[in-house]
């Protein structure tokens, strides 16, 4: 067994790293949340030509043929640094996707585009279970002339109001789970755009009665495309949430060093100390059980219920371990312009998304 | 990074299954499900031992040359693995796991052709003699006082917490040479061949569980021969050290999370959840149960990087921290096999427990052992050093203070 990154991709890993450090400090990463661009598009630029844009994807269909373990050895350092740009959306949801399906022209097309960063795609996935209005339940799909006529909401759709192309999932009339893609201009698509909590654009998005041709369905039957891809994206997200965790300790542990109040620095009162030790044991339980799921992934043998659990263990987890860096911080810690609450955010999102972990541990329990 | 498996690893597995389903004997199964504590039942639990140690299997974490296995550690993993399945005694880790390691790595010739044979065929069992009444977590303030008197050294005071020192023939312990400087530079660790020398009174106590496992050894002008001693003089500090990474460090402890957790599902399964349906079915329950599974696999992923040699398991807090998520999660696993037992668990029946007792519990083995168990593992964050002086010791590496 092993479980260590190879050469290349420490040195992809280097290479990203060094790439953020120098452009992409956390002051820098606030201009471009403040800015009126969704994501800075020099940044995606720097990502297209370091080859990360076209990483997880097969050579035949324009790819680097990355692994998984390729994937969380750049996506670990996107999460320390807070990195706004799309990558999970447009790269391992909507290109992921499309990649799936790229014996479709369609499908081929687009994930042409945006490997090479000329578009922006986003996954309309996940349906809203809290809205009472029938007009807003789940997305179905009926025939209509040649075509499909689609009708629902996707909430919550990550990168939708800047994306060129929209890779939905719907549920067909015979209940199979078929994919679409259509772009965002079609008749009769909606967007209710708004920036999330951890700084990224996002929209729900209604389709009222919209016609899409025949060619735009990509599968009729993509429930298994889609657990795959949405597999492979949770695992990335988890990576990035063990980044943001890992960083959020350190500039933790580094704070208790300095700050000093009642004559000695904090972290030797043994009650900020403990909570330090807390953080590291449960910092290094996310990382581990990313490595050891990524491993699991890369050689097939991966259940759903692995990725249950490396999702609600990397959000309850990181949740804990950026809680616990806000309270050592105190008051500054409350505050927008210091980089520890923007760690937990972004951690609350990754958790609070694709199911959180209550709705994860409970599966991983009634797996029985 | 990669997961090998390969024919031959699964070849090594059949060997092990075959093995393991047919070698122990009934009783060394009955111990195994009656194991309530880190330390399973003991006459049983070293007839396991001796079976194992004439199969040449007994101690997968020894060097070859002195009795080890030479199974690499995914082989290793798989032994642990598949006895923990067959819910198996795990063998006493005071021998193969804590004073064996520390001798083979800091003995004299001597000492290592005189002891290691006897601490793997189970001839011998050694108690530690470490903490004392004054002396918890403040360890370097032991005062059981050695003096050097000709060849030998006169032995005055007591240890606590000596486990099994009541079925044990040696010791190794901590005592005092010297008052002079720092705490830690007056301590000597030494080799007790007999405990059976006039001057030493051993007393067991009983715990929680109703079980004397833990016992007080009282020393009144004992006298012992020198030659046991491991190290220089007043260097023992730093021998003890060297044993605790031993005593700490992680291993193979999942897979008998996986045995525990297995045992909370059977018992789901058939018990009643006081809102309807069997517990198993209950949604807050799979929500409880999910957790403890995820952490489970959470260590397991630790303990498997671990082994694999990734730099995770170089971070100068690791065996702090594998002892801390251990014992923690075995307190947690405990608790929730309590609690799905419920009233069931509350039924006091200390006969039933003994291995060949031929008493019936009442109820099930679960009923029977969730309760002690329970009991017995508040201890698991107390010994080896308690989990505060971990956390200390782990926050210590993270920040300068």
């Amino acid at each position: 067994m092993d479980f260590s990154f190879t050469y290349e991709q420490s040195m992809l890993r280097e290479s990203v790293t060094r790439y953020l450090e120098k452009n992409y400090a956390f002051e820098t990463r606030q201009e471009i949340v403040r800015s009126a661009q969704p994501y800075s598009s020099d940044a995606w630029k720097t990502y297209h030509e370091l080859g990360l844009l076209a990483l997880p994807f097969p050579e035949e269909a324009g790819g680097l043929d990355g692994s998984i373990v390729d994937l969380i050895a750049i996506a670990e350092p996107f999460g320390a640094h807070l990195v706004v740009e799309p990558y999970v959306p447009s790269i391992m949801l909507a290109g992921g996707a499309l990649a799936a399906v790229r014996e479709q022209p369609l499908a081929q097309q687009w994930l042409e585009k945006i490997i090479e960063g000329e578009a922006i795609g986003a996954f309309a996935h996940e349906d809203s279970h809290r809205v009472g209005d029938a007009k807003q339940g789940p997305v179905r799909a009926t025939a209509s002339g040649d075509g499909h006529r689609l009708e629902g909401r996707k909430q919550l759709v990550l990168a939708a109001a800047e994306a060129d192309v929209l890779v939905v999932s719907a549920t067909a009339e015979n209940g199979a789970q078929a994919l679409f893609a259509l772009e965002p201009t079609t008749p009769g698509v909606s967007l209710t755009p708004f920036t999330t909590i951890d700084g990224r654009s996002a929209a729900h998005v209604d389709f009222d009665g919209v016609e899409v041709p025949a060619q735009a369905c990509l599968s009729a039957d993509a429930a298994e495309i889609i657990g795959s891809v949405v597999g492979q994206a949770l695992v990335v997200l988890a990576a990035e949430a063990v980044g943001a965790t890992g960083e959020v300790l350190r500039q933790t542990a580094e704070y208790a060093g300095t700050r000093h109040q009642f004559g000695v620095p904090i972290g030797s009162f043994q009650t900020v100390a403990h909570r330090l030790a807390d953080m590291k044991m449960d910092a290094t339980k996310a990382q581990a059980t990313l490595l050891y799921t990524a491993a699991l992934v890369e050689a097939g043998t991966a259940t759903p219920r692995d990725i249950s659990v490396l999702k609600a263990q990397v959000g309850r987890l990181g949740r804990k371990v950026a809680e616990a860096a806000v309270q050592t911080h105190g008051g500054i810690g409350m505050t927008d312009e210091l980089a520890i609450g923007h760690y937990l955010k972004r951690i609350v999102l990754i958790e609070t998304i694709f199911g959180d972990s209550d709705y994860h541990y409970r599966l991983v329990g009634a797996a029985n | 990074m990669d997961l090998e498996s390969g024919p031959e690893l699964e070849e090594f597995r059949r060997e092990v299954t075959e093995f393991l389903d047919s070698a122990p004997t009934d009783a060394i199964r009955e111990a195994g499900r009656k194991t309530t504590s880190a330390f399973s039942p003991f006459d049983e639990t070293i007839a396991w031992q001796r079976i194992l140690h004439e199969k040449g299997w007994v101690a997968p974490g020894w060097p070859v040359e002195y009795g080890g296995t030479g199974w690499s550690v995914e082989q290793r993993y798989v032994f642990a693995e598949e006895s923990a399945k067959r819910g198996l005694p795990p063998l006493l880790p005071n021998c193969l796991k804590m004073i064996g390691p520390l001798l083979i790595d800091l003995g004299t010739e001597e000492q290592k052709a005189k002891y290691l044979p006897g601490m793997l065929s189970g001839d011998d069992y050694w108690t530690q003699g470490y903490s004392e009444p004054g002396a918890g977590s403040d360890l370097a303030s032991l005062s059981c006082s050695a003096v050097a008197d000709g060849d030998d050294y006169i032995i005055n005071g007591s240890k606590i917490w000596t486990t099994l020192a009541h079925r044990a023939n040696r010791m190794f312990m901590l005592v005092r040479t010297s008052t002079e400087g720092k705490k830690q530079q007056g301590i000597t660790f030494l080799l007790l061949d007999r405990l059976d020398y006039p001057g030493i009174e051993i007393r067991p106590i009983i715990g929680l569980d109703g079980f004397p496992e833990q016992c007080e050894v009282f020393f009144d002008n004992a006298r012992v021969p020198q030659s046991g001693r491991v190290g220089e003089e007043n260097q023992g500090w730093a021998v003890a050290k060297h044993l605790l990474k031993h005593e700490r460090g992680g291993g193979t402890n999942s897979p008998w999370h996986e045995r525990f957790l297995g045992r909370i599902k059977d018992a789901a399964r058939v018990r009643t959840s006081p809102f309807g349906g069997v517990l198993a079915e209950d949604p807050v329950f799979c929500r409880e149960l999910g957790e403890l599974e995820a952490e489970v696999a959470s260590v397991t992923a630790l303990e498997r990087l671990a082994v694999s040699g990734h730099a995770i398991a170089d971070n100068p807090a690791f065996s702090s921290m594998t002892k801390t998520i251990n014992s923690e999660l075995t307190q947690r696993l405990t608790t929730v096999l309590a609690r799905v037992t419920g009233e069931d668990a509350l039924v006091l029946q200390r006969e039933a427990l003994e291995v060949g007792g031929g008493v019936d519990p009442i109820g099930d083995d679960i009923d029977l052992v969730a309760m002690p168990y329970y009991l017995n593992s508040r201890a698991t964050s107390i010994y080896a050093g308690t989990n505060e002086v971990q956390r200390d010791l782990i926050a210590r590496t993270l920040s300068s203070r």
